[in-house]
């Protein structure tokens, strides 16, 4: 039931809009307790019918099984997420086989394929190396910057 | 008030529990709920049957975040309110109408004399008027209208659910009921 008086609610500027407020909170509340509407002037009578309007229920236009179409979704779904975990931890399980297995062959042969690497690797020009250094100074030192602008950004 | 935090208590762990049937009892008990606020805001009855799915679905999501600071009444009436909010927004539709307060402002405590409630209130014709009235509200006002008076919410309770102050929820609820109390004297031909 709607309050009467509540302190958290600000009153109007207007002192003529406060005294209407009050008039419709007055025919409101003479409606709810169902008081003889004769004795009311027509300003409250007319409050009155509006809020006979305004409470007279509206047809609900959900289905008539709604509530069982909604739970039987949701049960289905559910299984759905049931079935998905069983999924999860199998590519999970999967996952961490094949990761143990590449370990396994990388010790195994891995000494081997360094070797075979490095010899495919092209040697470099002599002064080469000086310009690799240069490079990977000048990518550190955007990082640097881009680490010291960071938080004056916000 | 206590008694209906316990009992909204018992229907959460209910659900949460997964406990048969429980999840159909919450939807039943707020189904009446979510169509008023939904409804009011988009009107459109396709629309809001599958906004009341979607508010439904969302509650059963996240039920486990629920931590009873406000009844599951206006829990749940808040998310069917975001819901129909996004979808207006969506729609590109205006949650209030810009202007139009002078007219309302003119009819403040003036009002004609002769008026017989039960006679207009069996007058049908009176009544659809007053409902078509109640339609060509802006969807605040429809649905702030149908949360106090339908649903009996106070207004803390609805500022709560809206996310609005509740002076404007106030001062909405004031100008809805006296544009449509000008409608009213309207259709009974009454000066203002």
């Amino acid at each position: 039931m709607n309050p009467t008086t509540d302190d958290d609610i600000p009153t109007f500027t207007d002192p003529a809009h406060e005294r209407e407020w009050l008039a419709q909170e007055h025919a409101m509340r003479r409606e709810h307790l169902h008081l003889d509407p004769t004795t009311d002037d027509a300003h409250t009578q007319r409050y009155r019918l509006l809020t006979r309007v305004l409470r007279e229920p509206q047809p609900d236009g959900l289905p008539t099984d709604f509530a069982q179409q909604l739970a039987n979704e949701v049960a289905s779904a559910s299984a759905n997420v049931v079935d998905t975990r069983f999924e999860r931890v199998l590519t999970t399980s999967l996952g961490a086989a094949l990761l143990l297995a590449a370990i396994v062959v990388s010790v195994l042969y891995g000494s081997n394929w360094l070797s075979a690497i490095g010899a495919s690797v092209p040697i470099p020009p002599p002064g080469a190396s000086r310009w690799l250094l240069a490079l990977s100074a000048c990518i550190g030192m955007s990082w640097l910057v881009g680490l010291w602008q960071r938080p004056r950004l916000h | 008030m206590d008694d209906v935090r316990q009992s909204d208590r018992e229907l959460v762990d209910a659900v949460l529990a997964n406990r048969p049937g429980a999840f159909a009892r919450l939807v039943r008990q707020y189904q009446g709920l979510c169509w008023h606020v939904i409804q009011r805001m988009v009107r459109n009855p396709e629309d809001a049957r599958e906004l009341c799915q979607d508010t439904f679905l969302r509650v059963h999501q996240s039920l486990h975040q629920y931590r009873y600071e406000s009844a599951l009444k206006s829990w749940i009436g808040r998310i069917a309110w975001n819901i129909a909010l996004r979808h207006l927004r969506r729609k590109r539709i205006p949650l209030v109408e810009p202007g139009g307060d002078e007219d309302e402002s003119n009819l403040v405590e003036q009002v004609g004399d002769g008026f017989d409630l039960e006679a207009a209130w069996a007058d049908q014709q009176t009544a659809q008027h007053l409902h078509a009235a109640i339609e060509r509200l802006s969807p605040l006002q429809r649905s702030v209208l149908t949360l106090y008076h339908l649903e009996e919410m106070t207004i803390p309770e609805i500022a709560r659910m809206t996310g609005l102050a509740t002076g404007t929820i106030k001062s909405h609820l004031f100008r809805a009921r006296l544009r449509l109390r000008g409608e009213l004297e309207t259709r009974l031909g009454v000066a203002a």
